[in-house]
């Protein structure tokens, strides 16, 4: 058995052990799978139907608006432009499945590799600011709900409510204004560096989208936060543990946490169209060259293949965290896991 | 004898955002060593709140503002949490209701046991492990050792209280504090915990509070009863005392006011008038005294204090002399019998259901929904209600009785067999018959918040039925409206109101009224009276009773207790998993049963009388209901039955007669049946 | 108020015949032993009364009042040029003349805000109307109806609630021209989503609820079921929806006007003035950012603390019991 700061553990507890009387896990996994399948299917639909409409001649858009008619008939009909739209989607899903997402015209390189170009930097302030937002919010949650209406909640509440109800970019600019031009400690600007170790490496430059990022999302998860562990809070277990003679502290750690985590595991599942929302502005505003700021920059080209690539992948992501959400909640929960 | 528990003048308030709630007021108890203590009240009464204040685990808002509470000699009242946290769950244990919501989902079982002797005795974990695979089995729990690793969900309700008890008992509490124990359970079930926990009182050499709201489980259980009322100790004696000779007129309301199983039911119940007064904004003088037959001028000067000697104190300023109501003080009920009487055997019966089946679909998955099962609600029930008459269904939850009601209305579809109307079959019918055939056929509804629209005003809920079937103009609706209140005890004032502005009877009189509106021929009752407080339950058992006998109406009441159907009902259908075992009329189920389920339900509910309920020898029913998914085969109480034999497992009983109107399904019934008797040249016939 | 009442103040006789207290027999006139009734209240005046009594939520409405008249009436007290721009005037701070200041154009900011502000309370509650009525039919016909259907109608919410909502209203307003109406018509289309789960989830569990078991044994036809109980008691979920429907959306709108595909030019919304507040700040001026992002703030926290009140009041008068 592994020891841990003298500590015996035990195996980890959330590990999937099918049960004698619980049914087996892969069944719900692989029906979970499914509706995910059928949602994604779904998506490229949508992806490719509004790309359809909206770019309906890409030839018109390639070749300009001074192109003769038959030029871009001639390129509509290379490019496979003028089939019937089923086949048009059938050719499209091909390509989706072989990893090509389409071209940017505008660019003149292929979705795919401007995608990967970017992807890295955006997952590296993402996934720094979901983690630090997490692990800011649960705490602050189950404070706010123990010390319910009390001054500490109340100060909590109106600060995330503030947050709450201002966009994202509106707190980038008093976070500018503040620590870069008044106090010139951080740089308005993000990191430039190409590769994501040179960001790392320049955590000065970083300090205001991630600090931008994680108070947004501390402002949503907290509150969620403290309802659910309001919630909790007011189960008949935890007065059973409370009359077991337990402190607080180990009613709020032993009882209280898993069971108000389980709401949030979903939440952070759905929070992922809102993560990269966030990233749209924040890349924008600090000018950091990640996915959001790819897709601002073909917004304004009208670099439709670009735009809808990555609302695809958006989308499949946001299906994906839902999907890995729900196997975290069958782990975490044994009664959905035992069921 | 050593006094464990000394509470003096203990007075608990709960403030909410704009009021306080004087929930306990200068209340006095004591438990001695060993002893069952009972305290006994309506929801409301501050029973819990008391309980909660020796633990020092009041809800938000909720404060010892006075007295004391000596656990051996120690106040535990002003203890820092510290030191307090150090007796809970190891002098004092406490367990609660409902025992689904009480154990931790996402811990198993084995580690909430364990918890408390880690902490108070400060055991390394296998000394934990060992000693709660110990206590687990000490409360009955089978293979102890493997349920360890079980979580709560696994379990099934009965399993889950023994848990809770576990807990309890871990650390040998001098006290355990059991907040309604059982009633969240079965009849059966409840039998076997409350057994459970004198064992274990005698095991364990502590003394237990009772709190509940059945008298019935006091009688058998209690030493001594405390009887609280609006917040405050109004009578406290020996438990022989109490039921035989008490003082305060609510003990004996309330003991009288509680349908025993061999109440003659042409009487009516004595009911309490009124509601429990607002603890808010109690009343000056005796809080009782608005609704007691006894009350006089002096009662609203000032607030009786306890009084008497050390065996029995009473606060009451005109006592009660003579021990409790005689039936013959009670009045007459003039019901259905007498006004027009029940239809004969001979006659079409008025509701006749036919071999009614049905199912439920276990499903699994999320777009497919493939059937991997299903729940047996309804096997196969066959039964006839005759006009003006009262027929009632009892059985456990889960047996089916409530969905058997809701397809006998119409709000389910059967999946095979017929519902008859006067010879009609309902289940024939489509649109406007089936709405017309309908009218005849009326439900009253168990849960009196769900049942009424919040968003319409009573005048609205009582014309809504006249106006779907168009009857009468506004006016006559209105008018009818006022007619009904008035029938079912409500001023005319009370048309304007919101359902949420009425108390549970209240409401409950109201989805009776509605379901009068259309004069049925037959109103389904289920669980009429199981949201109710026994005070006012009585008083819609009366109304109940009253109507159906002013209005020549037949009622199909469904309900889990065996005692409001007994007082209602002329006849009595028994369920259990889906199938009616057997049926008779109430004497002649409660004398003589036939089906070993009936045997042992009669024997399992509490009785509100210490003598009966103490000599009561075994729990009755063993077990818990098996899964309505896989019923057993053959006879389907065969694995709960002290009777049962082979061929119950590979055969299903059929209906046989034990007497006029009394058949029962079972291979070895406890009385001879019929034909039986006359296949052996008996000149018997009945 | 009620004859029940002065009942309860009179001494109660104690009937001759103990148990008594049911005249059971006398069926003439009817007993009235119910009980007392409470307070009349009636359910609106309750949530109207704990709205009232939230403090936050009558700043709410006193915020939202004042940037009504600040916008619509201000204007007509307050009269600026801004239809032609006047750059000789332009990035003046905020002194006589120009209380708030000119933006780069030479607007004057102030009149700026006003019909920047008209845009924005227009736009978000244009989307959040649209947004919810169409939410709440396709929730409730998706909840009515059940089975595979419900199952279909759902399984489209997924996929179009998966694609990021900000992305796509994003890329079509490339594509159209940025009016109030094509705006709000954006924002509505693909933000019904979540009042449509909202509202197919309170239809179902009011499906099943005891009073509309009740209404169906009645006799109650589908429709009466559907327009007697289900919908007005789905009713205040909708309402409560609105309120935070329309802070979405301004905040949304602000996100395309930041963005710069907001209102066309010379049409503007607070989020179009706002477009340039990182160049603006960074040359110091800062009435081109505050007065905007502080109005903006103001109006969506109003709507979130009006959102919040009328939640909890309804929940109130459902609740108490």
């Amino acid at each position: 058995m592994a020891r841990w700061l003298g500590q015996e553990i035990e195996p980890p507890r959330f590990c999937i052990r099918l049960h004698k009387e619980g049914k087996p896990l892969s069944g719900y996994i692989l029906r979970r799978l499914g509706t995910s399948i059928v949602v994604i299917i779904g998506i490229s639909m949508i992806a490719f139907g509004l790309l359809h409409i909206i770019s309906s001649s890409p030839g018109r858009a390639v070749l300009g608006l001074h192109a003769s008619a038959r030029a871009v008939a001639q390129f509509n009909k290379a490019n496979g432009y003028d089939d019937p739209i089923v086949v048009q989607y059938y050719h499209y899903v091909v390509q989706l499945l072989h990893g090509n997402l389409g071209y940017s015209y505008k660019l003149n390189q292929p979705v795919t590799s401007l995608l990967a170009e970017n992807a890295l930097r955006s997952l590296y302030l993402s996934g720094v600011s979901l983690i630090l937002a997490i692990l800011v919010a649960i705490p602050l949650g189950i404070y706010q709900a123990v010390r319910r209406n009390h001054l500490g909640d109340y100060l909590v509440t109106s600060g995330a409510f503030t947050f709450y109800s201002m966009p994202s970019f509106f707190l980038g600019l008093l976070l500018i204004q503040a620590f870069s031009l008044s106090l010139h400690i951080f740089p308005a600007e993000a990191s430039q560096s190409v590769s994501v170790f040179g960001v790392m490496a320049d955590p000065r430059a970083m300090f205001l989208p991630i600090l931008n990022l994680v108070v947004i999302q501390v402002a949503g998860f907290s509150q969620y936060m403290r309802s659910s562990a309001l919630d909790a809070l007011s189960q008949d277990y935890i007065r059973l543990a409370r009359a077991k003679g337990l402190s607080q502290r180990a009613v709020l750690s032993g009882h209280l946490l898993r069971n108000a985590l389980l709401p949030m595991i979903t939440l952070i599942g759905l929070s992922i169209p809102a993560l990269l929302a966030g990233n749209l502005i924040i890349e924008t505003l600090f000018n950091y060259p990640g996915l959001g700021l790819m897709f601002y920059n073909a917004l304004l080209n009208e670099d439709y293949p670009t735009l809808l690539s990555y609302t695809l992948i958006a989308g499949v992501l946001t299906v994906v965290g839902n999907f890995i959400a729900d196997i975290a909640i069958t782990i975490a929960d044994p009664r959905v896991r035992l069921a | 004898m050593t006094r464990v528990l000394d509470i003096k003048d203990l007075s608990t308030h709960i403030r909410l955002s704009k009021s306080t709630v004087q929930a306990v007021g200068n209340v006095d108890l004591y438990i001695d060593e060993g002893e069952t203590l009972g305290l006994v009240g309506e929801s409301g009464c501050g029973k819990s709140i008391t309980g909660l204040s020796i633990m020092g685990l009041l809800p938000p808002g909720g404060s010892i503002v006075g007295g004391s509470i000596l656990l051996e000699g120690r106040d535990l009242v002003g203890l820092p949490e510290e030191e307090m946290r150090k007796i809970r769950g190891n002098d004092v244990a406490m367990i609660f209701q409902d025992s689904s919501s009480s154990l931790n989902p996402t811990k198993n079982i084995g580690d909430q046991v364990m918890e408390p002797v880690m902490l108070h005795r400060g055991a390394s974990k296998k000394e934990a492990y060992d000693r709660a695979i110990e206590v687990l089995e000490l409360v009955g729990i089978p293979q102890a050792k493997e349920r360890m690793e079980d979580y709560p969900h696994q379990l099934s309700g009965g399993l889950r209280q023994r848990v809770m008890i576990a807990i309890a008992l871990t650390c040998d509490p001098k006290v355990l504090i059991a907040d309604e124990p059982t009633t969240a359970l079965d009849v059966t079930i409840q039998a076997q915990i409350l057994r459970l926990l004198d064992d274990l009182k005698s095991k364990f050499g502590m003394s237990i509070l009772l709190v509940t709201h059945d008298m019935g489980v006091v009688a058998g259980r209690a030493d001594r009863v405390n009887v609280m009322y609006a917040g405050r100790m109004v009578e406290a004696t020996t438990t022989e005392r109490l039921f035989d000779e008490m003082r305060h007129p609510y003990t004996q309301a309330l003991l009288a006011s509680i349908p025993k199983m061999d109440q003659d039911n042409s009487r009516a119940l004595f009911s309490i008038p009124g509601l429990p007064p607002d603890l808010t904004h109690p009343p000056q003088g005796c809080r009782f005294r608005a609704r007691c037959a006894y009350a006089q001028d002096d009662c609203a000067e000032s607030e009786p204090k306890l009084v008497g000697d050390s065996l029995h104190v009473a606060a009451c300023f005109h006592p009660v002399v003579g021990g409790p109501l005689r039936e013959d003080q009670m009045l007459t009920l003039k019901h259905a019998a007498s006004y027009h009487g029940v239809g004969s055997s001979d006659e079409e019966p008025l509701l006749k259901v036919v071999d009614l089946k049905k199912e439920f679909p276990v499903t699994s998955g999320a777009i497919l929904r493939r059937k991997v099962g299903s729940v047996h609600a309804v096997s196969g029930v066959s039964l006839e209600v005759r006009r003006g008459e009262i027929f009632g269904l009892v059985g456990e939850s889960g047996c089916g009785k409530s969905t058997l009601g809701r397809v006998i209305v119409g709000l389910e579809r059967p999946d095979s067999g017929q519902v008859l109307l006067d010879g009609q079959d309902v289940y024939a019918k489509r649109g406007k018959e089936l709405v017309k055939l309908r009218k005849n056929l009326q439900m009253m509804f168990q849960d009196p918040y769900g049942s009424l629209d919040p968003r319409m005003r009573v005048a609205s809920i009582l014309r809504e039925p006249l106006a779907i079937h168009k009857i009468g103009t506004r006016k006559e609706q209105e008018q009818r409206s006022i007619e009904l209140m008035g029938e079912v005890g409500l001023p005319k004032t009370a048309l304007e109101r919101f359902a949420h502005e009425f108390s549970g009877g209240q409401r409950q009189r109201i989805g009776l009224a509605r379901a009068l509106t259309l004069n049925p021929k037959v109103i389904v009752a289920d669980e009429p009276v199981s949201a109710l407080d026994v005070s006012i339950r009585s008083q819609v058992l009366n109304l109940m009773k009253r109507l159906q006998g002013v209005h020549d109406m037949a009622y199909l009441v469904i309900s889990h207790d065996l005692a409001v159907v007994k007082y209602l009902a002329d006849r009595i259908g028994v369920m259990y998993l889906g199938k009616i075992v057997e049926v008779a009329s109430g004497e002649d189920l409660y004398a003589n049963p036939a089906h070993p389920y009936t045997d042992g339900l009669i024997k399992t509910i509490p009785l509100p009388d210490p003598r009966g309920e103490r000599s009561k020898k075994d729990v009755g029913i063993k077990g818990e209901l098996p899964s309505p998914i896989h019923p057993p085969s053959g006879c389907r109480f065969r694995t709960r039955c002290p009777r049962a034999q082979e061929l119950c497992a590979q055969e299903e009983p059929v209906m046989r007669d034990f007497g006029v109107g009394h058949t029962a399904a079972c291979h070895f019934p406890l009385i001879e049946p019929v034909q039986l008797l006359a296949s052996k040249g008996s000149t018997q016939s009945s | 108020m009620i004859d029940n009442h002065e009942r309860a103040d009179e001494p109660y006789e104690p009937p001759e015949e103990l148990g008594g207290a049911l005249e059971g027999a006398n069926l003439a006139s009817p007993v009235y032993d119910a009980g007392d009734l409470g307070a009349l209240t009636s359910g609106w005046k309750l949530a109207l009364k704990s709205f009232a009594e939230n403090r936050l939520a009558i700043a709410g409405f006193a915020i939202i009042l004042f940037f009504i008249l600040f916008c619509y009436v201000g204007p007509h007290v307050y009269h600026t040029n801004q239809i032609s721009g006047n750059v000789l005037n332009s990035d003046l701070p905020p002194g006589a003349g120009h209380p708030l200041g000119t933006d780069n154009n030479g607007y004057d900011e102030l009149g700026r805000l006003m019909i920047g502000g008209q845009a924005a309370l227009e736009i978000g509650f244009f989307a959040a109307a649209i947004a919810t009525v169409i939410g709440s039919l396709y929730g409730a016909i998706s909840g009515l109806i059940g089975g595979f259907l419900d199952g279909l109608l759902m399984r489209i919410v997924d996929v179009i609630l998966a694609i990021p909502y900000l992305l796509i209203v994003l890329i079509i307003a490339t594509r159209w021209r940025g009016t109030v109406l094509s705006l709000s018509l954006i924002l509505g289309l693909f933000a019904w989503l979540v009042p449509a789960r909202l509202i197919r989830g309170e239809v179902l569990t009011l499906r099943v609820r005891d009073f509309v078991s009740a209404a169906r044994v009645m006799g109650g036809s589908r429709r009466r079921l559907i327009f007697k109980h289900l919908l007005p008691n789905a009713l205040s979920v909708v309402i409560v929806n609105i309120t935070f429907q329309v802070a979405d959306a301004i905040i949304v709108v602000a996100l395309l006007g930041f963005l710069g595909f907001g209102l066309e030019y010379p049409h503007v919304d607070w989020g179009d003035m706002l477009a340039n507040a990182n160049t603006a700040l960074g040359n110091g001026y800062w009435w081109l950012v505050y007065p905007v992002g502080i109005s903006l703030i103001l109006v969506v926290m109003a709507c979130n603390f009006i959102g919040n009140a009328l939640r909890d009041a309804v929940d109130v008068r459902l609740r108490r019991r």
